[in-house]
Order: C-alpha cells, then structure tokens, then sequence
C-alpha cells in the first residue's frame, strides 16, 4: 500500500490550529460584546441618575430663585461640560435658554413632569455644539410657571468604547491572519519532520530493514518518537534474525539425523530380515528421533526465550530454594564421578523472574561442570546476595576455557555454530545466555584457576 | 481402561487407539470438539486424552465445559504448544497432566497409567506396603525386612512417589515434574544414577528386588519385572 502524500490542510497541527483560532475568536467575539453591552447599560444608568439630580438641582433653582436663578445656573451647567445639553421653554414654547436648536419633536413632558418617551433616538435631537451623532440618555420637567426644562447628556464615551470594540475587532483580525500564517508555518515543518519518518518506513516496507530513521540535533518530540521507533526496529531486526537463526539451525541439525534414518529404514528394507534386525532398526530410530526431539525443542525454547515470550508465569523465585532443589537433583550424579557438589547460600535470596527458566539455565550450568570436570573434582554453586544484586556462580575445576576463546564462546551464543559439535547438543549454554538476557542478568566467564566459573547477575529490582 | 480419545489429526489417532488396544484398554476416539465433549457427556470413561487444537470446539474450551459440568474424570491435554505458559494454562483450565508433542508413546500409556492410579493408594493413607517394603507416610520413615532404611528427603519423595504408582510404569520425565518440580529434560543420564542410588539403599542385600528398569521407558517399583 502506498501512502498518499501529506496535504497541509490535512495535517493535524493544522487543523487544530485552525480550530482553536476559531474557538479563539468567538470567545473573544463573545467576550467583547458582553463588556460592551455591560458597559453601556452602566453608563447610561450613571449618566440617568446624574441628570435625575441635576433636574432636581434646577427645581431648587427655580424655587429659590425664579427663572432668571434658573437661566444662570443653566449656564453654570452648560459651561461647566460640553456633554451636558440642556433646553428651557417657556409656556408660550419660546427657547429661553439652551444648546439645543429647539424642543426635541417627539418628546413631551405630562402634566405630572415626567419624561414620556424615555429615549430619544440620536437623530431626533438637533444639536446646536455638535453636529455628531450621539447616544442622549434624557431627562425632563414641567416647572411651575409652566416652562419645560429639558437636560441631556452627550455620550461621546459611548463612541469610544465603540472605537475601543472596532480597534479590537480588527486586531482579532489581524490575530487570526498571524495564527493562520503560523499554522502553515508550523504544519509545513511538521510535515517535513514526518516525511522523514515516512520515508524511512517507505524504505523499510521496500525491503531494507536496516535503515533506521535520523535524528536532529534537536533533542524534541520527534527526535523522541524517531528514536522509540529506532529502537523497535532494532528489536523486531533482532527477532527476524532469530527466527532465521533457529530456522537455519534447525534444518541443519534436522537435515543429517533425518538423512541416516532414512537410509537406515530405506536399507532395511531392501531384504528381507529378521524380526531381530528390524526392531534394531526401530529402537535406533526412536533414539534418533528422541535426540532430534531434545535439539529441536532446545532451539525453539531459545528461540521463544529471546523473544521474551515467557512473561505471564513469572513470580519472586527463592534462588536458595532453588540451588537446594538442583543440589538434591545432582548431587548423586557428581558423587558417582567422585566429584564434590557444594552449595554455599545465605539467606533467602530472591529474584523476579520464571523458575522454570531458571531451573533449567542453573542445571545446564552444573550439567556442564559435572560434564566437563574430571573424576575428583569440585563443583560449586555459591548463590551471593548483596544490597542490589544476586550472583549466582557456578565454578569447577575442569580445564576452564581460555581467555581468547571465552570472547568466542561469548560470542557464539548466539548461533553457537562450535559447540553444538561437542558432546550433548551443546545448546545449553546458549539457552542460559537467553535467560539471563530476559531477566536482565549479566552473564560472566571467568577463570577458577584451575577451571571455569560462571557468574550470573541479576538485578534485586528487576521486576 | 475405558478412554475417551479427542484427537483431530486421524492417523495419529489411528496409533494411538491401536496402541492402546494392545495394551488392553477401550478407546473412544472424535475428531472434533463437539463430537468429543457430547461422547463425554453422555458415557463414562477412566480416563480423557484431549487435544489442545480441534476443530469446532478447541480442546481447553471442551475441558471447560466438562468441568463446570462437574464432571471429574482425570484429563491429559495434549498438546504441540510446549511452552512453561501453555502448560499452566492448560492445567489451570482443568487438565491432569500436559503432554507435549512430539511425544513418546510409552510416556502417554505411564501417565495415562498414573492418572487412573488405583483409590487405594490415596494420599490420605498413612502406610504403603509393597512386599516387605513398608513406608510410613507420617514418619516418613521407610522399613525393608523389619531394617530401617535411612534415605535422604528428596530420596524419600522419589521412594514415596514410586510406591504410590506401584505396579506401574513411571518415566524419567514424571519423576523429575513429582518428586522435583523442574520442567526440563536434562542432558545427563542424573535420573538413572538417583535411581540407582536408591536401589542401593532398598534393593541391596534383600532378596527380592522391588525397583525395576523399564527399557526405554522408565521405572517401575513392583514385585514382578
């Protein structure tokens, strides 16, 4: 399957971008709007308060000191802001004072003194300062004389927070347009970063399991995500070779026994012989096949053990438990060889991980030692607990390994091409190597002079 | 021996029950998972040999059912997956024992022998008799010819475990699964030499020997070869 290339619009960085400019955006919308009606319904409460006691200010002023009083304190109060709009008629509607061209048309003041029409439309009122456009919060009175007085009030903040809203709409604006350009900026990069990895993984499904994906120098989340993909890699490459490992071991340590019993069953039967000769014939055979059994299911243990397949039954194993149990298995064994068997233990020591595994690695080990050791000889299992770690060690007194071939040795665990043509089917060391790789031991060779010792390390924590 | 055997693969089957037979016992044999588990509904048997991979109904999910039927005749999964996991899998789902192929044939008929063990050697009884040999469970203490032997705890186990499947064929393999608990096959001959090591102590200076090789198979502690 071909993957399509990536399209800007498509990728994730950017479509997020754009959404939460977006989501960005309304609330913000949402936000400004409030405050402005907030706002506003504020500023007209005030501005209709103040003129409710201005006109009872006026009403005091005429009280005291009739109309003239009046006409001069409306002067005061003209002078003393030009928002403040103020209009006395007399009875017979003549303008006695204001700056208002006339009487606003459609508003009327009861019998009771009341404003009727509570708001005046801005272009319902001539303005004689201004010939802007405002917003006039009203108030008005019938006096006694019969005059009306008229007092309003000129928002121009009302303007400027109307300004105030523009100059915020359009910087929004140019915030959405700024995100957008990052958003390309942004997906652009993102895009280039994955196509690296795309291409990588294009080159892997080709065939080429080697390459890994490069790094930056930039030490960030896709230099991150590059190097746990990296690391993948490594290990399913590491899997793959194992199958092929066991696959080619297995159809060479198949191919030969299979051969010989073939031709021993094929010429058997080229005669007639005697009931003897043929169940001859069959015992070998089933020996053949026995050992054939033991290599076979050897490797694949190995091989399932590398994979890591062997999780679910893991437990705290008790390792001086366990060298007890090996101790009792094989101490006849070295007894007929006049070897000496010895287990040195301390506490209980234990360690996360399968006993069966375990079990098997630490037998393969004495196995190997009563093997290999001389009648006489001596053979330890010392189990070394401290703080952090366990070692398990097993030590003879065979003829040990030599130093140069130790690194062999070492290093042919893994396909063990030279042991597996000494005796026994000389897996064993190289399944112990398997089990210590999954439970995060440290395998050792070292020299006992005179003989081998084998140490395994294991982490105290390494569940 | 009355067994039930479920086994898809037929020629392997056709073995078994002819093998079977000639050693005496009744086979029933079904291809299949729903075959087998209703042939175990519906009749008694000593004994079960199951597949772990059958078609319709695999082999785990038959024994399954036939526990949470109550039923409780001893089970022997067979099975090609030999991992530790899949023989714990299977013992937990209800199976006796775990067999893994390839296996031998001799292997099966000893295990198949011990699981249908006669109820007279239950864990419950507190002696074992076997000719003049007697051990005494509660003492863990072993008699030949009125002589207190003197055996190591894990010579006791393997004597102990012999006795209770006296007169039957025991393998390495078991052995070392009872009396040890380790699930590998070593590459020395440490069963045999423990073995002997035994018939030393049980068998030497008595007259008549108890603990017999069984050619290609095993062990079998009884009065006769």
């Amino acid at each position: 399957m071909k993957a399509p290339k990536l399209n800007l619009l498509q990728t994730t960085a950017v479509k997020l971008a754009i959404k939460f400019t977006l989501i960005y955006g309304l609330i913000l919308g949402i936000v400004i709007s409030a405050l402005y009606w907030v706002n506003n319904a504020h500023i007209d409460n005030k501005i209709k308060h103040q003129l409710e006691k201005s006109i009872v200010h006026f009403q005091n002023s005429f009280a005291s000191g009739g109309r003239s009083e009046l006409i001069k304190q409306l002067q005061i109060y003209q002078q003393a802001d030009e928002k403040h709009i103020a209009f006395l008629q007399s009875e017979t509607d003549v303008k006695l004072q204001g700056n208002l061209h006339a009487w606003p048309e459609d508003i009327d003041i009861n019998l009771d003194g009341k404003v009727s029409a509570a708001w005046v439309n801005d272009e319902v009122i001539p303005f004689e300062i201004h010939e802007d456009d405002a917003y006039l919060p009203i108030a008005g009175i019938r006096l006694s004389d019969n005059s009306k007085l008229l007092l309003a009030h000129n928002i121009e903040q009302s303007r400027s927070l109307l300004e105030f809203t523009e100059f915020l709409i359009e910087s929004m604006g140019i915030a959405i347009l700024f995100s957008i350009f990052i958003t390309i900026i942004l997906g652009r990069k993102i895009i280039n970063r994955m196509e690296i990895i795309s291409k990588t993984a294009a080159d892997i499904m080709a065939g080429d399991i080697s390459q890994r994906v490069p790094l930056s120098d930039k030490n960030d989340e896709f230099d991150n995500l590059s190097m746990r993909l990296n690391n993948m890699l490594d290990r399913i490459q590491q899997l793959i070779k194992g199958v092929r490992e066991v696959t080619d071991n297995v159809a060479h340590d198949l191919r030969s026994p299979l051969t010989r019993m073939r031709n021993q069953m094929e010429i058997t039967l080229l005669e007639t012989r005697t009931p003897e000769e043929y169940q001859q014939v069959l015992h070998n055979n089933i020996e053949e096949i026995g050992t054939l059994v033991t290599t076979f299911n050897s490797l694949l243990s190995i091989a399932q053990t590398e994979a890591g397949n062997h999780r679910t039954q893991w437990d705290q194993v008790n390792l001086k438990q366990l060298a007890i149990d090996l101790m009792e298995l094989y101490t006849p064994l070295t007894e007929s060889k006049n070897q000496t068997l010895e287990v040195i233990n301390g506490n209980d020591s234990y360690v996360y991980g399968s006993r069966d595994l375990l079990a098997q690695s630490f037998g393969n080990l004495l196995e190997n030692a009563i093997k290999y050791t001389p009648h006489g000889g001596n053979i330890k299992l010392h189990i070394k607990t401290s703080d952090n770690q366990v070692e398990v060690i097993v030590s003879d007194t065979g003829p040990g390994i030599p130093d140069k071939e130790k690194k062999h040795v070492l290093e042919k665990f893994v396909r063990l091409e030279s042991s597996r043509h000494t005796s026994g089917n000389g897996l064993g060391l190289s399944l112990v190597a398997a089990v210590a790789g999954l439970h995060k031991a440290k395998l050792i060779l070292k020299n006992n002079n005179p003989g081998l010792q084998v140490i395994l390390q294991f982490n105290r924590d390494n569940s | 021996m009355h067994i039930l055997l479920i086994e898809d693969d037929v020629q392997a089957a056709s073995y078994l029950v002819k093998g079977l037979n000639e050693c005496g016992h009744v086979i029933d044999h079904a291809l299949d998972g729903d075959d087998g588990l209703h042939m175990a509904l519906t009749s008694e048997y000593d004994v079960m040999v199951i597949d772990r991979m059958l078609p319709h109904r695999d082999g785990l999910s038959v024994i399954r059912m036939l526990r949470a039927d109550g039923n409780t005749t001893p089970i022997l999964i067979l099975s090609a997956l030999g991992e530790v996991d899949d023989r714990v899998t299977g013992l937990h789902t209800g199976g006796d024992d775990y067999l893994v192929k390839p296996y031998a044939f001799s292997e099966l008929l000893a295990r198949l022998e011990a699981l249908t063990r006669r109820p007279s050697a239950q864990p419950q009884e507190l002696k074992l008799q076997l000719a003049d040999l007697i051990i005494d469970i509660r003492k863990q203490s072993v008699m030949r010819a009125d002589k207190l032997i003197h055996l190591q705890p894990r010579e006791y186990r393997l004597l102990e475990f012999l006795m209770r499947h006296q007169d039957h064929v025991v393998t390495r393999t078991m052995l070392l699964e009872h009396v040890w608990d380790f699930y590998f096959d070593p590459q020395t001959n440490v069963i045999d030499v423990q073995i002997s090591r035994l018939r030393s102590k049980i068998d030497k200076n008595f007259g008549l020997p108890l603990l017999h090789t069984v050619r290609g198979t095993g062990y079998k502690l009884s009065e006769s070869a």
